[in-house]
């Protein structure tokens, strides 16, 4: 490595150093308490997947350019250069974590190893060395901010294709639209990825005053850990909700688009809710109601991690579910200590490629669903849906992955 | 017409889900050389706003988008 791609990278290392990252970068004192809290090191056993192990490939080159010991005695302050074959190590160590967040909870100085891991995500995109497949969604993403007009026709022939299928779910009057879009002052904008047809029959059953984004909710740019990216995908639909002058944001069952419109959006005219909370809502309000006889059999729910454990939102999917079901199963005694599923921090989106790896670190999470011996398996995540799926295929768990909201849409009762 | 263009590869997505009909087309693209084209069929309708920013990315260009009954098909000529 040249100097000065290493100086320009040690730039980017410097801008994150804040209050709280000196902290963790300066507090663990490798007790332990962290290595079984990864599922990657519970399901696979290797050192290098404990979480403290990670942050110490972060640690010493930080020891080595930021701090007096290390830039005169290396050996002794455990300090190492940053190297290619730094990058590697740091690539190993970012792209096998989910950033989950399991450790911290069990980490008595309460260390967050997902934004040590930022440093080491930001430290890739300056060296060209992320993950180009999550660099052109993110890409793709920033584009169509830009380019509304360029996708707008398609989209609104696109959701109009779609319409039928929401009316199959619920009916609604001569007249009305099934998916409205750019509905100027509408009190909710709901924020989707593929398609909008269970949420929008349930809020056509509750009598919202919705309206539909043109942007997908995913932020491509938090996966691959690129702060001016994610800020710019983030942004286009601030811009929007403001144009429409709405009074909440609701994001589609996606974990990440969750967090990061819930925690890093600022201070808006608009509240931020997620899609499990508004049903949840409906429900106790008794704007919708459900048929418990639809689902028979036992139901367990997979808590997606930046929805529940970074995200706050752990009752409102039991609340859902017991109106669902007489035979709802918890996986874990406590949601906040909840298996991860393997797929988070971009991983899912790196497609087969990594497929191995993300079945072999996930064997604690096919294992904690099957011991509760329920039937079907739910989620409030697109990705973790998306590795459920490959989990019961490859550990042959025999169970049915749903989504909550399409859970809830086909037991509304008309 | 799409009888006009000439396939050179189909890329079957159809079912896939956010993000792979993205993910899927950035690899098949590469499987076919520059100037020739692939047909990319999917299910998703979040494809129809995602793949125009796509192919705008990446220097594809996109010939022809046809909607049938739960089908979107992309005709795409890889440029770069």
């Amino acid at each position: 490595m040249d100097q000065k791609t290493r100086d320009d990278l040690l730039k980017l290392f410097q801008d994150k150093l804040n209050e709280a990252m000196k902290f963790y970068l300066e507090t663990c004192t490798r007790c332990g308490v962290c290595t079984e809290a990864c599922h990657v090191y519970a399901s696979m056993g290797q050192i290098k997947y404990i979480a403290a192990y990670r942050h110490e490939i972060v640690r010493r080159i930080y020891k080595k350019y930021f701090k007096r010991r290390g830039k005169i005695w290396p050996s002794v302050g455990e300090a190492r250069e940053l190297s290619e074959m730094a990058l590697e190590e740091l690539y190993e160590a970012v792209y096998s974590c989910t950033g989950c967040r399991r450790c911290m909870v069990y980490c008595p100085f309460g260390i967050d190893t997902q934004m040590i891991m930022s440093i080491a995500k930001l430290l890739l995109i300056g060296a060209h060395t992320e993950p180009e497949i999550l660099t052109l969604l993110t890409d793709t993403s920033v584009e169509k901010g830009k380019s509304l007009e360029l996708f707008k026709k398609g989209f609104l022939t696109g959701i109009k294709n779609l319409e039928k299928e929401v009316v199959k779910k619920w009916k609604i009057e001569a007249g009305e639209t099934a998916i409205p879009v750019d509905v100027d002052g509408a009190d909710l904008l709901y924020v989707a990825l593929a398609g909008a047809v269970p949420a929008a029959a349930i809020f056509n059953a509750a009598g919202e005053n919705w309206t539909l984004s043109f942007f997908e909710a995913v932020n491509f740019g938090a996966f691959v850990g690129d702060p001016t990216k994610t800020k710019l995908i983030l942004d286009r639909i601030v811009d929007e909700a403001k144009r429409l002058k709405v009074k909440e944001v609701c994001i589609c069952e996606c974990g990440t688009a969750f967090r990061v419109m819930k925690q890093l959006s600022g201070k808006q005219p608009f509240e931020v809710s997620s899609i499990t909370e508004v049903h949840a809502r409906y429900l106790r309000e008794g704007r919708i109601k459900v048929d418990k006889s639809k689902f028979r059999e036992p139901i367990t729910y997979h808590d997606p991690c930046q929805i529940a454990r970074n995200g706050g939102i752990i009752d409102e999917p039991r609340y859902i579910l017991n109106c669902l079901s007489d035979d709802f199963r918890e996986m874990s005694p406590e949601p906040k200590y909840n298996w991860c599923c393997g797929g988070g921090g971009g991983l899912v989106a790196l497609g087969e490629d990594n497929l191995d790896f993300r079945m072999k670190s996930a064997k604690v999470k096919a294992d904690q669903a099957q011991e509760t011996g329920a039937k079907i398996l739910t989620t409030a995540c697109e990705n973790c849906h998306t590795q459920l799926i490959d989990l019961n295929s490859h550990y042959e768990m025999g169970v049915e992955v749903k989504f909550l909201s399409s859970m809830v849409a086909d037991a509304l009762m008309q | 017409m799409t009888e006009d263009i000439k396939v050179d590869k189909v890329v079957d997505l159809k079912g896939m889900p956010c993000p792979m009909p993205i993910v899927k087309v950035s690899k098949g693209i590469k499987d076919v050389e520059v100037g020739q084209v692939i047909e990319a069929i999917t299910t998703d309708p979040g494809a129809l706003a995602d793949f125009p920013a796509w192919a705008k990315t990446s220097g594809n260009e996109i010939l022809k988008t046809d909607q049938q009954e739960g089908l979107i098909k992309f005709y795409i000529e890889r440029k770069a």
